[in-house]
């Protein structure tokens, strides 16, 4: 009964997320640029596709995406804050699949290799807002490589 | 006479001389055959080897004699085989199947399966992709996929016999547990505790493969399989216990997973297992006592009925699974030789209970507790303190002992008849544990808990001990600096075997828990050791390294091979990194 309770107030959560969706532009996070991580074949990189993150940068929507992120189980395999358990750290700067908007999105959308797809559970806007989210975990330099004891 | 007794007193002790050497020494323990055919050695998941060459004397002259890398990066769990001069291996995800030729040198490989295995179970599985072995019977290895298969091949030739499907990925259920053949019936079960499956165990047909029934955990008497006619809990009075002890219809998503090891009583014809955790973390979404999770289950292999069950821990607030194995021996109980099953539960508490009847003998603490006081034997439950209930309504409850890794964890104990002493890998921590309301969404995790860890009393995260089980006292303990997370073997030999977590290998002796013996295997062991005899009639030790299990998703940056997955140095153990990565490699040690 309390789990059909849970669903039905992120239902409700998911519904505000939509109403009010926030396209202004908070101040801009100090990350780097995704560096494009796939070799090019032929030197020419594919052109940017129509993916783009609508609410990048955005402090409001990356705290909705933090919500979402709790509310959809994420937590239960990235753990809190995205730091890794089953699934890997989404917060170390560093990206398997590639770290530019439309590589985040397709992976959440399509799943792969463990990962589940969220893409017929959750809306576009819902989506943008992990993204949102996870962008905004990134530190402002790489992650230091070596560790000393 | 008074003449010829010196004459003997002279003539014995040249006849010992002459007949002493390495080799012939006390003979190996009757019915040893020097293989190693399922788990846990034999049915009773005893996990003693009755072979003798190696003994506390020579121990300490042990040497590597053998090596291979398995190719896979992944805890290592589960242990090999050897049977007919043949060694049988079973690698974590993606589940290879090796086997090596023990009559050659380098011991070269007859055969090598490559099962085409989902990786969306690598996502599925909550506590790393490992594979805890395979079965032989009838000529056939038998073992599980990650991806809920079960497989036999043909132990010679390595062809598939058949391949079952009984676990669905999608809905949360995995099989990393290692099957267990009873007569004609291979008994699996599914995974998932921590994403809201309903439990179950399934029996499938030896020869084709073919499921023959399926016994749930939690649901109505039917699909428990309690038949009015044949199920007698020692404890329980009524019907439809594994129904009502849940609300409405949280036992359709209630846990109680099975994916640790299983054993079997051949004279009661009874196949013994526990049940891991209710579903979720959070027990006020779930009142009740929430049979028959954590429990431990008595059921016949030919056709599933349940013969009785017992609820190591009612209403479970901790996550204290109780999938650990149920080891089957006679130990003499206030004067009286009984016929017991062991059990070390994830909850702190050694249970020695009679086997036949599930009567609860001994319950006493191995590790410090403090979740419970004690089990009260009349009524077979736990006095809890209510100062470590937790729940979403009650915030961060602090200092609960042992933590959700249990006194210990899938690790699993021997024992050894002569020293009558239980072989024990034990955790020495402690948890906070703050639940909070999570919801269910099919595919995904069913938790609702942050439950950070601490060291124990004393600082050291585990120890390796000898455990009375008779009279519930620990013997003697060799503190380790990591969780003892491989498992025990014991030997007629008089020495004992175990890995740690930061890579070393050891022997010690059985009756006094000197360590004799050590070696640094490369990576951290999860794996269990195997003893067994090769072609020229030498006693080996078997075991893998592979560092991995629930310690591969807590301990930060152990990780090596993937640039896109750099983690944090976990607060509890935040120097593992120091001692080992992953790997995967068989070793064999001998003389």
């Amino acid at each position: 009964m309390r789990s059909i309770q849970m669903l039905a107030s992120t239902t409700a959560v998911l519904a505000l997320l939509a109403a009010t969706a926030d396209l202004a532009t908070a101040q801009q996070a100090a990350a780097p640029p995704a560096r494009y991580e796939h070799i090019p074949a032929g030197g020419n990189p594919p052109p940017a596709g129509p993916l783009r993150n609508p609410h990048k940068g955005s402090a409001q929507a990356a705290d909705e995406g933090g919500k979402l992120f709790g509310a959809f189980n994420c937590d239960g395999c990235h753990a809190g804050g995205a730091v890794g358990a089953v699934g890997p750290s989404l917060a170390d700067g560093r990206w398997r699949y590639g770290g530019a908007d439309g590589e985040i999105y397709q992976s959440v959308f399509y799943g792969g290799r463990g990962m589940p797809a969220f893409g017929g559970l959750l809306p576009a806007e819902s989506i943008w807002r992990l993204v949102t989210y996870l962008q905004s975990l990134q530190p402002a330099k790489d992650t230091i490589s070596t560790v000393t004891w | 006479m008074t003449q010829s007794r010196p004459l003997f007193r002279l003539v014995v002790p040249i006849i010992l001389l002459v007949g002493c050497g390495p080799t012939a020494s006390k003979p190996a323990a009757p019915g040893e055959d020097g293989q190693w055919t399922m788990p846990g050695k034999d049915f009773g998941a005893t996990r003693f080897s009755g072979l003798t060459q190696i003994t506390a004397a020579n121990a300490g002259k042990l040497r590597a004699v053998w090596s291979f890398s398995t190719g896979v990066l992944g805890g290592h769990e589960g242990q090999p085989l050897v049977v007919n001069n043949t060694m049988y291996v079973v690698t974590p995800y993606p589940n290879v199947v090796y086997a090596f030729d023990l009559t050659q040198e380098g011991y070269p490989l007859k055969w090598k399966y490559r099962p085409n295995v989902n990786p969306a179970a690598i996502g599925i599985a909550c506590c790393d992709v490992v594979n805890r072995g395979a079965f032989y019977a009838d000529g056939k290895i038998v073992f599980n996929l990650l991806d809920g298969h079960t497989v036999a091949l043909d132990a010679a030739t390595g062809q598939e016999v058949w391949k079952t499907k009984v676990a669905d990925v999608n809905k949360g259920e995995t099989t990393p547990m290692a099957p267990l053949v009873a007569k004609d019936r291979v008994i699996v079960g599914t995974a998932g505790g921590e994403y809201g499956v309903r439990g179950w165990v399934k029996g499938l047909d030896l020869k084709t493969g073919e499921i023959v029934w399926t016994g749930y955990n939690i649901g109505s008497d039917e699909e428990v399989l309690a038949k009015p006619e044949s199920f007698k809990p020692f404890y329980d009075q009524g019907t439809e216990l594994a129904l009502n002890s849940w609300p409405k219809d949280a036992w359709k998503n209630g846990g109680a997973p099975v994916w640790g090891w299983l054993s079997y009583d051949p004279e009661l014809d009874l196949v013994y297992y526990g049940t891991g955790n209710p579903a979720p973390w959070n027990t006020e979404q779930r009142p009740g006592d929430n049979r028959w999770a954590t429990s431990v289950m008595a059921r016949n292999p030919g056709d599933g009925a349940l013969r009785w069950a017992y609820q190591f821990t009612p209403a479970d607030n901790w996550d204290f699974d109780s999938t650990q194995e149920m080891i089957l021996t006679e130990l003499t109980i206030q004067g009286q030789p009984r016929k017991v099953l062991v059990h070390f539960d994830k909850n702190g508490f050694m249970y020695t209970m009679d086997r036949a009847t599930g009567e609860v003998l001994v319950a006493e603490a191995y590790v410090p507790v403090n979740w419970a006081k004690r089990v009260d034997l009349k009524t077979g439950r736990p006095e809890v303190d209510p100062a470590k209930l937790t729940g979403a309504s009650r915030g961060n409850i602090t200092d609960i002992c042992p933590t959700l890794e249990g006194g210990k964890n899938q690790q699993p104990a021997a024992f050894s008849p002569r020293t009558r002493l239980f072989y024990v890998p034990t955790n020495n921590m402690c948890m906070d544990y703050a639940a909070a309301n999570v919801s269910f969404v099919v595919g995904t995790p069913y938790i609702g808990a942050t439950v950070p860890y601490k060291a124990g009393e004393g600082g050291n995260l585990g120890a390796f001990i000898a455990f009375d089980a008779a009279a519930g006292k620990r013997v003697w303990e060799v503190k380790e600096k990591y969780p003892v997370w491989g498992g025990a073997l014991a030997t007629e030999g008089g020495v004992v075997f175990y890995g740690t977590l930061d890579g070393w290998f050891k022997a010690a002796d059985a009756g006094t828990g000197t360590v004799l013996w050590k070696f640094k295997v490369g990576s951290g062991v999860v794996g269990n050791p195997i003893s067994f005899l090769g072609p020229d009639g030498k006693q080996y030790i078997a075991v893998y390294a592979g560092f991995g299990g629930d310690w591969f998703l807590l301990s930060g940056d152990v990780k090596s091979d993937d640039p896109a997955d750099v983690r944090p140095a976990a607060g509890f153990m935040p120097d593992i990194a120091r001692h080992t990565s992953q790997g995967g490699i068989v070793w064999i040690f001998g003389q």
